[in-house]
């Protein structure tokens, strides 16, 4: 009699998951074609920039001698960079596939080799965490083939030195996250791998601003030159960057270069290295997860904290507040965000004082651009850090809309969950670049109130888009924006940021003629003030009626 | 008190529920019986304000859950059939946040006693990641009982529970109705409903296809006195249900579904 076969062996589990893949894009084939059309959109940008940029750049005369070198060593630190990026997400992601997946226990007790089951893992991994780097990184190949006239077979060379060069990363990553799975404590990994993703990632954005890339503007020509020369000469040694950067540059003359087989068989070789050690990983790891904590148990009633006293006297909304706080201070997904947050705003300081300015007007003028940035910035915030907290009531939804609590006390309850940490970015940011660029007194009064309001404006677009665009499955809050909503989200935001430096047109103007002319206290200046305020109450107000509209008729899942 | 008139839920194309009308009184324990896919969570899901009903009127205690749902659901308590809890708070926390939702007086004095009720006290102040299935089933109970409500809706109660626990939540459910209030429960668990429940009530096709209490159920499926089994079977049966395709009924050729109609007749 034949032995039965599984349905992953009979269609392939890569099969399966295509399958899975083309019932979702014929369930919602809108989504994946703006999506796809968007993507393209990108790709095709990308594409045209970089080939107008390496022609001019070819053409000009100064550095026309080191060009293609510098556009090498360009190349290669673009990708150097998103192999940064890669290999700190996939921390995260490589627990999620390759140890808390919950497909994996009914994958592992068919009848497949469960090192089989792990390359399919090793595969889902490299696409949640490298396909958008190499999404990105394929466009500027294309655009630089095309503008060095180069032959077809350059195309497939720089996607495969590309794609095996991500590979690489994923693997060191992801054998990073199952040694923190052998040594983080037990039921803890995914906490620690987050916060060890997070902040190495926020180290990284501040290491590079540290770099101080503005003092290049300062160099005379000479000097220019000399760094260009020094960066077109340097070298980064034998690293995969190194052997990508040569089958590119190879590629673009025709010629295979012996690096590429070589980089695609070390990445071959470390996805085949990671499958093999996540297999024996996952055994050791699962038995290790039952270990039961050994910690004494402390039964006595603990009365509610000093904080939770003054928010439950607002009653339902006071008790999503507090319940909001404590799953964020035990959330490593969550609170990880306010590192982000922290790391924006150093990079955001760091530039400001960096910024030498002579001359009042100069100051001022730029003090009014700031405004423009900081509510550009906020934006940015504000889609990590306010759009998301509906969503995050995930499945626990089901309290919130059995219980005695209305959309309008729940929205409110997230607002105010959300505010306070934008108020005090949006404050202590637009008070700091004020004292820092040393503005007059009208546009520094101007940049503390702009600062405030578009905390509240883009904390009421984040609450109220986010509820209106949920994503209530989505696993952690970085996950949540990526949707049409987040796009919705930020195309607003930016509105209301660049509507809001427009009204601070006037008052700009005119301490820009005299800065000693009183501004905020004449008939103008107030109007000013009060179309502000009502912009910001239109954008904040608008978005949460919408969200609260859509909040009452969303309906959970059916039979 | 529940009241369902007419009740109609459409999810696109496909009728989940196609008219349905219930009533549960104070005092009385109902049990929503059917098939998979007869209904039951839909008209489950209508009563707590999960969903917007299509067409028809569901109200709690006389308050229209679409029209007034503070005040509904205020009378409402809910365990559904796959709780899922906040895992990273503890037992005590979780509980004082529905107090506080509720607006539960004296919340945390209740919240002990029900943790002291369900044994749950000495993991009180561990965080709910680490109870087991069973330990979060009587943890969902306690907080859809914080608040005394008027009206209880359990959907499949016994599930993941240990059959002390079990006991316990059934005389929980029969404790809550004698003293006047109202429950609501679906189930699989035949035993459960014909020991618990005063009323069944037989969805089928998102249509009610009996209703009333033992004795009438068995009127109606002419089953003399045969237990609640085999009159959901005979009052549910299919005749164009055959074996699986892939089952060994298929491999050595009987006909299994002509044995469950023998059996049900």
């Amino acid at each position: 009699m034949r032995r039965p076969r599984s349905p992953a062996r009979r269609a392939g589990l890569v099969a399966l998951r295509a399958r899975a893949f083309v019932h979702a894009v014929r369930r919602a084939p809108g989504r994946y074609l703006v999506g796809g059309a968007l993507m393209g959109l990108v790709a095709w940008g990308m594409a045209v920039l970089v080939d107008r940029g390496v022609r001019w750049i070819d053409a000009y005369p100064l550095i026309g001698t080191i060009a293609d070198a510098a556009l090498r060593r360009s190349v290669e630190a673009f990708v150097t960079v998103l192999v940064l990026a890669v290999a700190f997400s996939v921390l995260t992601t490589a627990i999620t596939t390759l140890y808390t997946a919950a497909d994996l226990p009914l994958l592992l007790a068919w009848p497949l080799p469960a090192e089989r089951v792990f390359r399919l893992k090793v595969f889902e991994t490299y696409l949640a965490s490298a396909a958008l780097p190499a999404l990105l990184t394929l466009p500027v190949l294309v655009g630089l083939g095309t503008a060095r006239g180069a032959p077809w077979s350059y195309y497939p060379q720089a996607a495969v030195a590309v794609l095996a060069l991500y590979a690489l990363p994923v693997a060191a990553g992801s054998l990073l996250a199952l040694l923190l799975m052998r040594l983080a404590p037990a039921g803890r990994v995914k906490e620690v791998a987050t916060a060890a993703s997070v902040v190495l990632a926020a180290g990284l954005v501040v290491g590079l601003r540290a770099l101080r890339p503005e003092q290049l503007a300062e160099l005379t020509p000479e000097e220019f030159e000399a760094f260009l020369a020094g960066f077109a000469s340097l070298d980064l040694g034998v690293s995969p960057a190194t052997w990508a950067g040569d089958a590119i540059w190879n590629g673009l003359s025709g010629v295979v270069s012996p690096a590429l087989p070589l980089l695609a068989l070390v990445a071959w070789a470390s996805l085949a290295l990671l499958g093999r050690v996540a297999a024996w990983a996952y055994q050791v790891g699962w038995v290790r997860s039952l270990d039961g904590s050994s910690r004494p148990r402390d039964p006595r009633p603990r009365p509610a904290a000093w904080w939770e006293r003054p928010l439950a006297r607002w009653g339902g909304g006071g008790a999503v507040v507090v319940k909001d706080l404590r799953l964020l201070m035990r959330d490593p997904t969550q609170w990880s965000q306010l590192l982000v947050l922290v790391a924006l705003a150093g990079v955001y300081l760091v530039s400001t004082a960096s910024l030498e300015v002579e001359g009042q007007r100069f100051r001022d003028a730029l003090g009014t651009l700031n405004v423009a940035f900081l509510g550009f910035l906020l934006a940015g915030v504000g889609v990590r850090l306010a759009f998301p907290v509906v969503s995050l009531e995930g499945e626990g939804l089901w309290f919130l809309r059995t219980g005695p609590i209305g959309a309008t006390a729940v929205l409110g309850a997230k607002f105010a969950y959300a505010m306070p940490p934008l108020l005090l970015l949006g404050l202590g940011l637009g008070f700091a670049q004020a004292t820092l660029l040393d503005v007059s007194v009208n546009l520094a009064s101007a940049s503390i109130v702009a600062g405030g309001l578009a905390a509240i404006a883009v904390t009421g677009l984040g609450v109220g888009l986010g509820a209106a665009y949920p994503r209530y499955d989505a696993t952690q809050a970085a996950e949540v924006p990526v949707s049409p909503g987040g796009l919705l989200y930020m195309t607003l935001a930016l509105l209301y940021a660049a509507g809001l430096t427009l009204l601070l047109a006037y008052p700009a103007w005119t301490t820009l003629v005299d800065p000693a002319v009183p501004v905020w206290s004449t008939p103008a200046g107030l109007l000013t003030g009060a179309l502000a305020v009502a912009w910001t109450t239109a954008f904040a107000g608008g978005a949460l009626a919408f969200g609260r509209w859509r909040f009452v008729r969303y309906e959970s899942g059916c039979d | 008190m529940i009241e369902v008139e007419g009740l109609v839920k459409r999810y696109g194309t496909h009728l989940a529920v196609a008219g349905v009308d219930l009533r549960a009184r104070p005092g009385e324990v109902v049990a929503l019986l059917g098939p998979n896919g007869a209904g039951k969570s839909t008209t489950i899901r209508a009563i707590t304000g999960l969903l917007r009903p299509t067409a028809g009127r569901v109200r709690v205690c006389g308050h229209d859950v679409v029209r007034a749902p503070l005040a509904a659901k205020s009378k409402l308590g809910f365990v559904p059939d796959r709780p899922y809890l906040y895992p990273k708070l503890t037992a005590r926390e979780l509980l004082r946040f529905i107090g506080r939702l509720r607006g539960v007086q004296d919340g945390d004095r209740r919240a002990d006693a029900w943790l002291e009720a369900f044994a749950l006290a000495p993991v009180a102040n561990e965080l709910i990641e680490t109870y087991s299935h069973g330990m979060r089933q009587k943890l969902t109970f306690a907080a859809a009982l914080l608040a005394e409500p008027a009206v209880l809706v359990v959907d499949e109660p016994m599930v993941g529970l240990d059959p002390r626990a079990a006991r316990q939540v059934r005389d929980l459910m029969r404790g809550h109705a004698d003293r006047g209030h109202t429950v609501l429960l679906t189930t699989h668990a035949m035993d459960v409903a014909e020991a618990l429940a005063d009323r069944v009530v037989v969805l089928h096709r998102g249509r009610v296809a009996a209703e009333g209490a033992m004795a009438e159920l068995r009127a109606a499926a002419g089953t003399g006195e045969e237990g609640l089994e085999a009159i959901f079977l005979r009052l549910t049966e299919e005749a164009s249900e055959g074996p699986p395709p892939w089952g060994p009924a298929a491999a050595d050729g009987s006909r299994r579904a002509g044995e469950t109609a023998g059996r049900g007749g």
